[in-house]
């Protein structure tokens, strides 16, 4: 049925403005070509005002990715834990593995959480993790990545329980894995490496509820099936424990949680063992007791490993370090933390089965947002490098240094 | 023509213009002096309100740097504790200490959760926007020890000799700085800022350069060394407010000043670290 046309002329199938101008009287419309020609030049030139203004503007600082370059040192074991997840700002991405070469180190191991770049239903924004892989390719570095945190959605809605990031039922392990083995997917011959979760012996790491070796190791099965299924020469790094000696709601001990792994058989879902190792304030050879949080603890996981006849199963230290801070009781006086950090790097070289030991940790984004980390760190926040960062340097690459002891 | 001229003309050929302007800016000076801090119509500091009506006061402090803070199962204990509590005392309100972690003192101040951070902090520029520091009431900085029959007083003295510093610490650093500027000077390097100071006493050093609170511990038993006067490199600790507070940072400054002069702050670091010991020139001027 054709529309009813009111003013009789549908022959033309004009609508919208146009029509709407032609239908204006005529004294309307040369008031309107009046003010055009009156205001258009005054718009024009506010045009231009505004453009010369932007130009005012400073520039973000512009990102090129310059030759390939390779990591010259005489240590191959050094390696330190980066935090450039949070780190917004690319040049300062750029700038930390630049230093991070520089100093030595040919491995680093990043932090990748899971809801960073989930966008839900299977999607991924890898934009974030794209631009620090490509810049530790381009500084010549093995990334170790180290994968955990929960998005939103596969936690309980707020109204209902609080939680925090860490919080992972098992209802939503084969998200996680899912996760994995994405990530996996997409750096296949890039990172060859990946660490599930991080220190699961700790209340802390699982939002809050008891730690429990049972559920990590379910955790470690799916995740290590979903990794060699995107790729096959992927390593997967189980772990990744907090020595501590509690034994509580709120902590396990390493030992005993490792323990408990081997009984369930979660040998067969790791082909090589993360583990945190540090020093507090005894030096780095101060012997191995199981009631003592020292550096040579790793000597003990590596007493259980081959006791469960996992003997050719390596072992990575992918956070260790010493702090500096005059605040805190468990820290110690610059010049022991560099004779520490030295003597570790000197042990991990003579232990057939030790691959490297990662210094947590290299450089926070802000100094202020966390003291005890800022205190471990070899940079700080504005790129200063720290004494102990001279003094690893001129170890890995042979020079000389006020600072070597 | 010059521009004033100019302006003198338009003045003359516009005098209501001119008038009008005037009071204009007579005005607008009017009310930036009325609103200023104190002023009549000026912001209120709504904390120090709060102290005179509440006769309260509350003070962060981050109790895991003994002597200055610790937390002991009595009581909060320690130099900053002290200077909480005489701060209050002057200022006639009752002193209330919330004891927290460092990294959460900038976060309480800022929502008003303590009224002063007291907790050994350093003025950091990344707060002065709404954070005001007041002079210091502790100096931890380096400082130049020497034999006392043969004192050191300034880096400068020591072209051609030898300087003893803790490895990697800002005595350290500040030697290599000072080596720059001077025709010859020998730095020697040890683990522990003490084992520089019984390099010192050996002989086997000119000077060393360690941190004030080591060298006032280690000068309280070794009374052959004197320190110099000046730190060659100072690290003050000062107290944080927020700068809207204007009236308590008047009052707490006040207090702190008081203190200072009438040497209750002395005595209070005395308690905790020990008599300071005299310098080179108290020596001299005692002999």
């Amino acid at each position: 049925m054709k529309a009813h046309d009111p003013a009789g002329d549908s022959a033309a199938p004009e609508s919208g403005d146009h029509a709407r101008l032609r239908a204006m009287p005529l004294t309307d419309r040369s008031t309107l070509r009046r003010l055009a020609s009156r205001y258009l030049p005054r718009l024009a030139r506010l045009g231009v005002l505004a453009l010369a203004l932007i130009s005012f503007a400073p520039a973000p600082p512009r990102v090129v990715l310059g030759p390939p370059q390779t990591v010259e040192t005489h240590h191959p074991e050094i390696c330190v834990h980066t935090r450039l997840t949070d780190e917004v700002e690319e040049w300062k991405i750029q700038r930390t593995l630049a230093l991070v070469r520089e100093m030595g180190a040919p491995t680093i191991v990043e932090y990748f959480p899971w809801p960073y770049v989930d966008r839900g239903e299977g999607r991924y924004d890898w934009t974030h993790s794209d631009r620090i892989i490509r810049h530790a390719e381009n500084q010549g570095l093995r990334v170790i990545a180290r994968l955990g945190l929960v998005p939103a959605w596969a936690r309980p809605p707020a109204e209902e329980r609080v939680t925090s990031l860490t919080y992972l039922t098992e209802d939503y392990f084969d998200e996680f894995a899912a996760f994995v083995g994405a990530f996996v997917e997409r750096y296949r011959g890039r990172v060859e490496d990946v660490i599930i979760w991080n220190e699961p012996n700790l209340s802390l790491e699982w939002g809050g509820r008891a730690p429990d070796p049972d559920a990590y190791a379910e955790l470690l099965r799916q995740s290590y099936a979903a990794a060699h299924a995107a790729n096959p020469d992927v390593r997967v790094l189980g772990g990744a424990l907090a020595p501590t000696l509690e034994t509580s709601g709120s902590a396990m001990s390493d030992l005993a949680f490792l323990e408990r792994l081997y009984e369930l058989g979660a040998a067969e879902w790791f082909d090589a063992l993360a583990v945190h190792t540090y020093g507090f304030t005894a030096p780095a050879d101060d012997p191995p007791d199981p009631g003592v949080v020292n550096f040579r603890r790793v000597e003990l996981i590596r007493e259980i490993m081959v006791r469960h006849g996992d003997a050719d199963t390596p072992i990575v230290i992918t956070e260790s370090g010493w702090s500096d801070d005059p605040r805190w009781t468990n820290s110690v006086r610059p010049g022991q933390r560099i004779a520490y950090t030295l003597d570790a790097f000197e042990q991990v070289a003579a232990w057939p089965w030790a691959e490297a030991v990662c210094i947590w940790n290299f450089r926070i984004p802000v100094d202020q947002a966390n003291r005890r980390d800022a205190y471990f760190a070899l940079v700080s926040s504005d790129f200063t490098r720290k004494p102990v960062y001279e003094a690893v340097q001129a170890y890995a690459r042979g020079w000389d240094s006020p600072y070597l002891p | 023509m010059s521009r004033l001229d100019t302006v003198r003309k338009w003045a003359r050929r516009h005098p209501r213009w001119t008038v009008a302007l005037a009071a204009g800016v007579a005005a607008l000076l009017t009310l930036w002096a009325l609103t200023r801090p104190g002023m009549p119509l000026g912001p209120i500091d709504l904390t120090w309100h709060r102290m005179q009506v509440n006769r309260d006061f509350y003070v962060g402090i981050d109790p895991s740097y003994p002597p200055f803070a610790e937390w002991t199962p009595d009581a909060i204990v320690g130099i900053e504790p002290d200077i909480a509590r005489k701060l209050g005392e002057r200022m006639g309100v009752e002193t209330s200490i919330l004891i927290m972690g460092y990294d959460g003192l900038y976060d309480a101040l800022y929502t008003g959760e303590v009224d002063l951070i007291l907790a050994g902090l350093r003025a950091d520029p990344l707060y002065a926007e709404w954070v005001h520091y007041s002079p210091p009431y502790f100096d931890a900085g380096q400082v130049l020890v020497s034999r006392a029959d043969a004192p050191v007083g300034e880096m400068a003295a020591l072209d051609g000799k030898r300087l003893a510093v803790e490895i990697a610490s800002a005595g350290d650093q500040a030697a290599q700085r000072w080596q720059r500027r001077l025709d010859t000077l020998h730095v020697e390097r040890y683990l522990l800022p003490e084992d520089a100071l019984v390099a010192v006493e050996r002989g086997e050093v000119d000077a060393a350069l360690v941190d004030a609170i080591t060298a006032r511990e280690y000068l309280r038993t070794h009374s052959g060394l004197v320190r110099a006067a000046e730190m060659t490199a100072p690290d003050e600790y000062v107290i944080a407010m927020r700068r809207a507070n204007y009236r308590l940072i008047e009052a707490v400054e006040a207090s702190l000043a008081d203190m200072q002069a009438d040497g209750t702050l002395d005595a209070i670091i005395e308690q905790w670290l020990g008599p300071e010991p005299s310098t080179q020139g108290e020596r001299n001027a005692s002999s």
